[in-house]
């Protein structure tokens, strides 16, 4: 029997979704453990961060006061993590970019020595597990110079750096969600702004990041989680194909199949594809050839717009086997399309290599579900999904749009509606008809 | 040990959920983000429908008829917003099979078409077994439990499980039912599934009488069962002239 296509469709989609998701599993763990254990108001009250440098909360003050702290609180986190983004900026400007690879990995040890350290601790201390103090120096030790090397290791296997990026996604938000409430809430929206500014905006520090890193060629010296497939690369640049594709094809039906039926998404994908492969016949035997004719194919069909290219690239990614391109050399172009095309992302990216989501999401998506978890279970779900659903339309729109995208605005924002939604109108509501022992 | 009961409680409502999404949905991503998407239509219904009701929660009263026209109105308004996910999986599966055209695919088979059902129905059970069941259930990982008037000799939250239990089932394969009742353009399977879905609803107004989950929850697994019989009675009858078609083309 042969395969359908429910297999090949959102491989890179379920790529970034499942260490999302387990990372946010992991915070909300985390914090169920740690926060049942201390009483409730000493695990809030000891942190001092940049993120609470003005006003520190006070439970006894009032709204207005703590609405007005937490306020300046993400004012100024704000300003300080565009300073620093802007800093980077300039010296990576300048190409320091080995001071910037070794200013990575120093916060990669720091992070995941001492918040990673203090995780450890407490939840030693939590579960009574009984270690001695050098046994536990040396076992994180260990495990903090593998994440370092991991970082920008390159022998390393993939999946090693990735579960590594959730460490340190985790270890980052365990750390934030010590932050008091009102100011957590703040900061997050506070952030989605921003990220959307710096991303989108001409002249935002991660927009022109991600252009001077395209323009030379080069990777980000930055933690980013690469979801590159682990088994089959081909696979899996064909499943975020196929999407942006179908996504296309749906975009594509949606202006004149409202009246009519649907079938008219069809014809209009029929048409686009039979143009595209009287195309790439061409561009096929360039590649073919030599790979000096890539480069320029692959420049010749970005003047095409969004769609066409995609539909395009889907097709080279069909007919390469058919003449006769090895797995190893499919590689290759693929390396090299990748480069060339660097529709490069400071927050996601889609490549023919996978999609790139940049730490800070992880961190602030586990942050907001951990935050929500100190409430209830029913809100962390609800948060979970909200963000989930966040992060499936930006890669939507990310296979449309086919340029660098904020991931924390539409996440967040569901995110946080979606907790206050559950907060005020759901729980009175499930509870009530819950405890009568009534569903429907 | 109450750490230990309150994965049970959990386990005895999701456990085969939890089965069917390890062995069918998770080898396939597409069904994945199904389940996802259908979780989310059904959270979002919750929360309209919570919306509507927040004025008059909560109930003081003890009479049964406020929680009857709640449970009837949350019914309708899922059952319509069935119709509408119909509606959009009608358009994603034309997107389907015209993209299986360009990749050179066969179109969706008739068991594909079922799986994203079932994908869909999983949806819509976890996300109910999730929100009523166990949101309610972090108190059980506490050292202590809960017992409520109506039913005082079982623990409330193994109660809540098996009932979420019963409707997980009911929302999984009712979705299955449905959608093969509207492709056939079936009457029976279009009117089966809110008869069913009422019925179940109205059932649990039982729980309400002293004593009465005695009978309201054997009932409510009777119906349950009869979803699943139904279900399988179907899917087992196209899947036989599917064949028979397929034979005599070839």
């Amino acid at each position: 029997m042969e395969s359908s296509i429910l297999e090949s469709i959102g491989v890179e989609i379920i790529g970034v979704m499942s260490p999302v998701s387990i990372c946010m599993f992991l915070v909300v763990l985390l914090v169920y453990s740690l926060s049942s254990s201390s009483s409730p108001s000493s695990a809030v009250s000891d942190i001092r961060t940049a993120a609470n440098l003005v006003y520190a909360e006070n439970p006894s003050d009032t709204a207005a006061q703590k609405l007005e702290g937490a306020l300046l609180n993400a004012l100024v986190f704000v300003i300080l993590i565009a300073i620093v983004t802007f800093l980077l900026l300039l010296l990576y400007y300048y190409n320091c970019t080995s001071f910037l690879k070794h200013y990575t990995r120093f916060s990669a040890f720091f992070v995941l020595g001492s918040m990673g350290g203090s995780i450890f601790l407490s939840l030693i201390q939590r579960f009574s597990i009984p270690v001695d103090s050098v046994t536990c120096f040396i076992l994180l030790f260990n495990f903090t110079v593998v994440g370092v090397l991991s970082v920008f290791g390159t022998g390393i296997p993939i999946i090693v750096r990735q579960s590594y990026m959730v460490c340190l996604g985790i270890s980052v938000a365990a750390w934030l969600t010590k932050l008091p409430e009102w100011t957590t809430w703040v900061l997050l929206v506070a952030l989605a702004v921003y990220d959307l500014v710096a991303v989108l905006a001409p002249g935002g520090p991660l927009k022109m990041l991600v252009e001077l890193a395209s323009s030379r060629n080069e990777e980000l010296p930055a933690l980013i989680y690469e979801a590159r497939p682990t088994t089959v690369a081909r696979a899996g640049s064909r499943g975020g194909t196929s999407l942006g594709l179908l996504v296309t094809g749906v975009t594509a039906g949606e202006p004149s199949s409202a009246p009519s039926s649907s079938s008219s998404s069809a014809i209009e994908l029929q048409a686009v594809s039979r143009d595209n492969k009287d195309r790439n016949v061409n561009d096929n035997l360039n590649e073919n050839r030599d790979y000096g004719g890539n480069e320029y194919s692959v420049v010749a069909m970005g003047g095409f717009g969004g769609e066409r290219s995609q539909g395009g690239r889907n097709d080279e990614e069909e007919r390469s086997p058919l003449v006769g391109n090895g797995g190893g050399e499919g590689g290759i172009v693929d390396e090299e399309r990748h480069e060339g095309n660097e529709s490069r992302g400071g927050d996601v990216e889609i490549a023919e290599r996978g999609i790139k989501l940049g730490l800070g999401d992880f961190v602030f998506y586990s942050v907001l579900v951990g935050r929500a978890a100190m409430y209830d279970l029913m809100t962390v779900y609800a948060c979970y999904l909200a963000i989930i659903s966040g992060l499936g339309c930006t890669l939507i729109l990310l296979s449309v749009c086919r340029q660098a995208l904020p991931a924390l605005p539409i996440s967040i924002t569901l995110g946080v509606l979606f907790y206050f939604l559950t907060r005020l109108l759901m729980e009175p509501f499930i509870v009530g008809t819950a405890t009568n022992l009534m569903m429907f | 040990m109450t750490v230990a009961a309150g994965i049970g409680y959990a386990l005895i409502a999701l456990g085969p959920s939890l089965s069917i999404f390890v062995s069918v949905i998770s080898k396939k991503p597409f069904l994945i983000l199904t389940v996802l998407s259908s979780t989310l239509l059904w959270l979002m219904s919750l929360i309209a429908l919570s919306g509507i009701w927040r004025g008059f929660l909560p109930l003081k009263t003890t009479s049964w008829w406020p929680y009857a026209i709640l449970i009837l109105s949350s019914i309708a308004f899922q059952e319509v917003l069935r119709l509408l996910f119909w509606k959009i999986y009608k358009r994603l599966e034309d997107t389907l099979d015209a993209f299986a055209d360009r990749v050179a695919k066969p179109h969706l088979f008739l068991t594909d078409k079922m799986l994203i059902a079932l994908a869909g129905g999983l949806g819509h059970g976890v996300a109910h077994a999730v929100f009523f069941c166990i949101s309610v259930l972090t108190p059980a990982f506490g050292p202590a439990t809960y017992f409520v008037d109506q039913c005082s000799k079982v623990p409330f939250f193994l109660l809540s499980a098996l009932i979420a239990l019963a409707f997980v089932t009911i929302h999984t394969f009712s979705m299955v039912i449905a959608f093969n009742g509207y492709a056939e353009g079936n009457k029976v399977d279009e009117y089966f599934v809110p008869i069913v879905h009422v019925v179940a609803g109205v059932l649990t107004l039982i729980n309400l009488a002293p004593g009465g989950c005695t009978v309201g929850i054997p009932l409510l697994y009777i119906v349950a069962i009869l979803t699943l019989f139904h279900c399988g009675r179907m899917v087992w009858r196209r899947l036989l002239t599917e064949n028979r078609i397929s034979l005599n083309h070839s």
